[in-house]
């Protein structure tokens, strides 16, 4: 049974998985590059919590149980003791696979490996480990905490008793499972930037206003937020980064990333994390 | 005859030991904490010294193997091999329309309970495997479970429907259920008892008050209405739940505050009541301690104390009359405060509480209201373990 799980890379997946998993009464190690990062991300934790008792959804007791449960740690052996790792840095091949090199070395043939990735091929992921079958994907959606979803993907070699082995621990989690082989993009990231890439090409064609395309497919299609508001909280960067994966795999025009994305990301108008994208935010990322 | 009483909680099991033949007890204890790295056993013995250990328990069949153990040690167990237990009694929060008494457990019994699962998504789970694991540990031993809800099964339908489209209750079981069942049985059998009358012909109303509260008007001996309603949030104010509201206010706030079902859902049940008025917390004691002072503190006491009244007062309509007024459970028992308060707004009714003979503490029951209160007023200490004890003992003999 998986008990002690470590998250290496605690960005805003990171920590919305490391609490996520505190907060069904798992064992949390969390991992940075640096000890400000980790600090930074251990400080962020606690602003959500508060966030959320501000929301009633939990109490001050509760808060303090979770945060108990996360654990800061500075160096990849201490992640030795872990039934599952799940890695969730930035979205580059290059660094994922040294990660899990790393991983491979520290952690026994019983823990599992898994990766958020929302895009990368898991069996490049897997092929610069010894054991691939115990590496896997687990990628969830922002915000972690209240999506109850979780693809669990299989690269070319993951163990079927590997797959098994998350599933069951989706329950734990509470989270809905759905299984994807490996592709480009699964099924979330694939149809989602697919979307927000339609809309900022509806919005150049100067069809209608930012604020009223969301508010069509807001109301229109309940989703909870439109396209637009939903880049800025995913990050510019990283649909940019996830279309431009996709449009390398496919080769297909639909997922070149549109050039008003491509601008806005290098004017560092990156949505909620740098306060700015095609809406403006507060540091609580509250929407101004 | 000898019988174990266990309540397992979801990371918890609390156990009792009692020699039936006396209704003694012979140990009690709990383990926390199960299923994480240290787990938390306490053992109290009659009579000897408590020992708390800490020790991994893994799930709750290590938590019940950890209990025999505790039970039949050479220095501190109670009994001296594990076939000294004959039976072992559950409790079981949510017995849905299904249970209107004490049950057998068997596969039936089982398949029932999980189906109750949706009804009481946080208990019953927890209380499944507590009979799984004295299943795996005790396997001849006959388990009977003893259900929260069962009491108040005997309420008309006037009592329990709610005024919403009647296809809800055929479809999803919606309806008043109540709970605290097992105390509001207890403590009215010994009411009735201590002063020397029939159950069946009084009319009483038990008021079980804890860190949850419920009122019950009992009729002819049944429960014929109670506070709380499908699930434990309906009723009166309590610590940190909000009892009775307009069911507009939901929507209405999930839409001005963009709160999630789970929200408000946690703010209903855990930061409402009590904590949510004074400001200060959700313990009477404190609350009653700090109100000179504290404006708050002082108002939360006030609706509290204004809604037990209101209750009472609609009870006694129910029933058109009142003989017995019964305060029980943590609250209801200690706070000598609570109780003069709530009863100083009932005079109308004839109900006339002797000052002297509500500040005298015991564990015993006793009359609290003056020789010539046309209701008598009491104080009845529930035990619940003994009532499921002695169910339990009634069906395996």
């Amino acid at each position: 049974m998986i008990k002690k799980v470590g998250v290496v890379g605690v960005g805003t997946m990171g920590q919305g998985i490391a609490e996520m998993l505190a907060k069904n009464s798992l064992d949390v190690l969390v991992l940075e590059n640096s000890a400000d990062r980790l600090e930074h991300a251990m400080h962020m934790i606690e602003v959500s919590l508060d966030k959320q008792i501000e929301k009633w959804a939990i109490t001050s007791s509760e808060k303090k149980l979770i945060l108990s449960r996360i654990q800061p740690v500075n160096n990849m052996e201490e992640l030795s003791t872990c039934d599952l790792i799940i890695e969730s840095i930035y979205e580059d091949l290059e660094a994922k696979k040294e990660v899990f090199k790393q991983l491979d070395q520290v952690t026994g043939a019983s823990t599992i490996l898994s990766s958020n990735t929302s895009s990368l091929s898991l069996t490049e992921i897997a092929s610069v480990t010894r054991s691939p079958e115990r590496v896997i994907g687990m990628h969830f959606v922002h915000p972690v905490s209240t999506v109850d979803l979780v693809e669990i993907v299989r690269g070319l070699k993951t163990s079927e008793e590997t797959v098994d082995a998350l599933k069951q621990f989706a329950e734990v989690i509470q989270k809905n499972s759905v299984m994807v082989f490996e592709s480009p993009g699964f099924v979330t990231t694939r149809l989602i930037c697919l979307f927000i890439n339609e809309a900022l090409h509806v919005l150049e064609e100067g069809v209608a206003s930012a604020e009223d395309i969301d508010l069509a497919m807001r109301n229109g299609y309940s989703f909870k937020y439109g396209p637009f508001q939903m880049a800025d909280h995913f990050g510019l960067d990283s649909v940019q980064a996830a279309l431009e994966n996709m449009f390398r795999e496919y080769g297909d025009l639909r997922y070149r990333p549109s050039f008003t994305l491509k601008k806005m990301v290098r004017a560092g108008q990156l949505g909620v994390k740098s306060g700015v994208g095609f809406f403006k935010y507060d540091t609580d990322g509250d929407r101004i | 005859m000898k019988v174990l009483v266990i309540n397992a909680g979801s990371s918890s099991i609390k156990y009792q030991l009692f020699d039936m033949t006396n209704e003694s007890v012979l140990a009690s204890g709990r383990i926390e904490r199960i299923g994480m790295d240290s787990s938390i056993v306490t053992h109290e013995p009659t009579g000897k010294e408590e020992i708390v250990e800490v020790k991994e328990i893994l799930d709750h069949v290590a938590g019940v193997k950890r209990v025999i153990e505790m039970l039949t040690h050479d220095e501190y167990g109670v009994v001296k091999s594990m076939n000294e237990i004959d039976a072992v009694g559950h409790r079981i929060v949510h017995g849905g329309e299904t249970f209107k008494n004490s049950a057998i457990v068997t596969d039936e019994v089982k398949s029932e309970i999980k189906r109750l699962f949706e009804l009481a998504p946080l208990h019953n789970p927890a209380h499944m495997m507590g009979i799984v694991a004295v299943d795996a540990n005790l396997p001849e031993v006959p388990q009977v479970v003893v259900f929260d809800t069962a009491f108040h099964q005997t309420m008309p339908k006037t009592s329990y429907l709610y005024a919403i489209p009647r296809t809800l209750y055929k479809k999803h079981k919606v309806r008043r259920y109540g709970f605290h069942g097992t105390s509001h049985a207890y403590v009215s059998d010994v009411a009735a008892k201590t002063l020397g009358k029939d159950l069946a012909s009084l009319k009483m109303i038990t008021c079980h008050i804890g860190n949850g509260g419920s009122l019950t008007a009992i009729l002819d001996g049944k429960s014929f209405d109670t506070s709380m309603g499908m699930t434990p949030l309906e009723g009166l104010m309590m610590g940190t739940r909000s009892g009775d509201l307009d069911p507009a206010i939901v929507p209405f706030v999930m839409n001005k505050e963009d709160l999630t079902l789970n929200e408000v859902n946690s703010m209903l049940n855990k930061h409402s009541g009590l904590l949510a008025v004074s400001g200060l917390s959700s313990d009477m004691r404190e609350i009653t301690d700090s109100m000179a002072e504290n404006e708050d503190a002082k108002l939360a006491y006030d609706m509290y104390v204004y809604r037990v009244r209101k209750y009472i007062g609609s009870y006694t309509a129910a029933m058109n009359g009142l003989d017995v007024l019964v305060f029980t459970a943590g609250v209801g028992e200690n706070s000598v405060v609570l109780r003069q308060s709530v009863c100083e707004g009932l005079t109308y009714f004839g109900i006339e509480i002797d000052e002297e003979l509500n500040k005298i503490r015991s564990k015993e029951p006793r009359v609290i209201s003056k020789p010539n209160s046309k209701v008598a007023v009491m104080v009845v200490p529930t035990n619940e373990e003994l009532l499921i004890a002695r169910d339990t003992y009634n069906l395996v003999k």
